[in-house]
């Protein structure tokens, strides 16, 4: 519904998640580069350091991609759990990648700052 | 409530059967790789209190999503994904008719790509045959039967139409070539382009 602002809910939480969307990528490299992890390891980090809370059906595919594209490369490593687990791990070009996304990243969150103070000081 | 192994391990592999077979325009060694990943990831969901259990099954599976839309999203990214490698209209066409028989999104992506690959490709023919068929490949105008105009792109077998008119004439050769190789990639880019809004608002629609 509508404010008097013309503002909705709706709106608002689409925008959010449309931000959240547009850093998964990042997200996971950067979940990578700390070393190797395995899909489900992968989504606890998200949702343990990022609140990113992303559904399996969506990662999953995802690193397929950025497997496709080199980013990242994968192995199987025996587990105690007594299968096998995939384990993902970037490439020097994925490694590249993180970083050019990261700057971006911090060079535009940081000018946003500024543009967001004084709404911060009038809260 | 605990299930039996064999309980647990049926539903598992009725959902990968199904996943496994929608997934037909990925390679096999990456479909298999795919599901032994989604294997081994359910299992450990399901078994995260150390007994795999009915529900964690259920809730494990319900995570994914269900195959029909799992696979979807790993052909549009596999479609974006050798995208980036090469733009092949053979390859991006056998990955649309994959994900055209997963959604109603693909079937329609589908025909609006064998339309503009058509006309491209039938376009850039009628170019190249003219120099060999000049007396009757180009766009001829003419009066059917009913006495209606219609405009035909011929490639230059059997007669001209009786009555007809080559509109081009040798233009046909430079049009021709131009139009047709830009339907054929601006028909890559639109199939590229809805294969990317699709996974967006996929992805939308599930973070």
């Amino acid at each position: 519904m509508k404010g008097a602002d013309g503002w909705d809910q709706a709106t608002g939480d689409k925008w959010e998640v449309q931000l959240r969307k547009g850093c998964l990528e990042l997200a996971i490299l950067a979940a990578l580069w700390s070393g190797k992890l395995y899909g489900l390891e992968i989504l606890r980090r998200l949702e343990s350091d990022s609140d990113l809370i992303v559904s399996e059906g969506t990662v999953y595919p995802l690193l397929s991609r950025l497997k496709a594209l080199g980013l990242v490369r994968s192995e199987w490593i025996e587990s105690d759990a007594g299968h096998p687990r995939k384990y993902y791990a970037l490439t020097p070009a994925g490694k590249h990648r993180a970083l050019d996304m990261a700057g971006t990243w911090t060079r535009f969150s940081s000018s946003m700052s500024k543009l967001l103070a004084p709404l911060e000081k009038g809260k | 409530m605990a299930m039996s192994a064999s309980d647990a391990q049926q539903r598992v592999e009725t959902y990968l059967g199904r996943l496994r077979v929608r997934l037909r325009g990925i390679n096999d060694l990456d479909v298999r790789e795919i599901v032994e990943e989604l294997r081994f990831h359910i299992l450990d969901k399901a078994g995260v209190s150390g007994e795999v259990t009915a529900a964690g099954v259920d809730a494990a599976l319900a995570a994914l999503g269900s195959p029909e839309e799992l696979a979807s999203e790993y052909l549009t990214d596999s479609l974006l994904a050798r995208a980036e490698v090469s733009r092949s209209p053979v390859q991006i066409l056998e990955s649309l008719f994959h994900w055209a028989s997963l959604s109603v999104a693909g079937f329609f992506v589908l025909l609006g790509s064998i339309l503009g690959y058509f006309f491209g490709v039938v376009f850039v023919l009628c170019a190249l045959v003219k120099p060999f068929h000049p007396q009757t490949a180009g766009l001829w105008v003419f009066r059917d039967s009913t006495g209606s105009l219609v405009t035909s792109l011929r490639l230059g077998f059997g007669s001209p139409p009786v009555g007809g008119r080559d509109v081009l004439g040798w233009w046909i050769v430079p049009i021709g070539l131009v139009v047709g190789c830009g339907l054929l990639m601006l028909t890559t880019r639109f199939a590229l382009w809805c294969a990317r809004v699709y996974r967006r608002s996929h992805v939308l629609h599930r973070v």
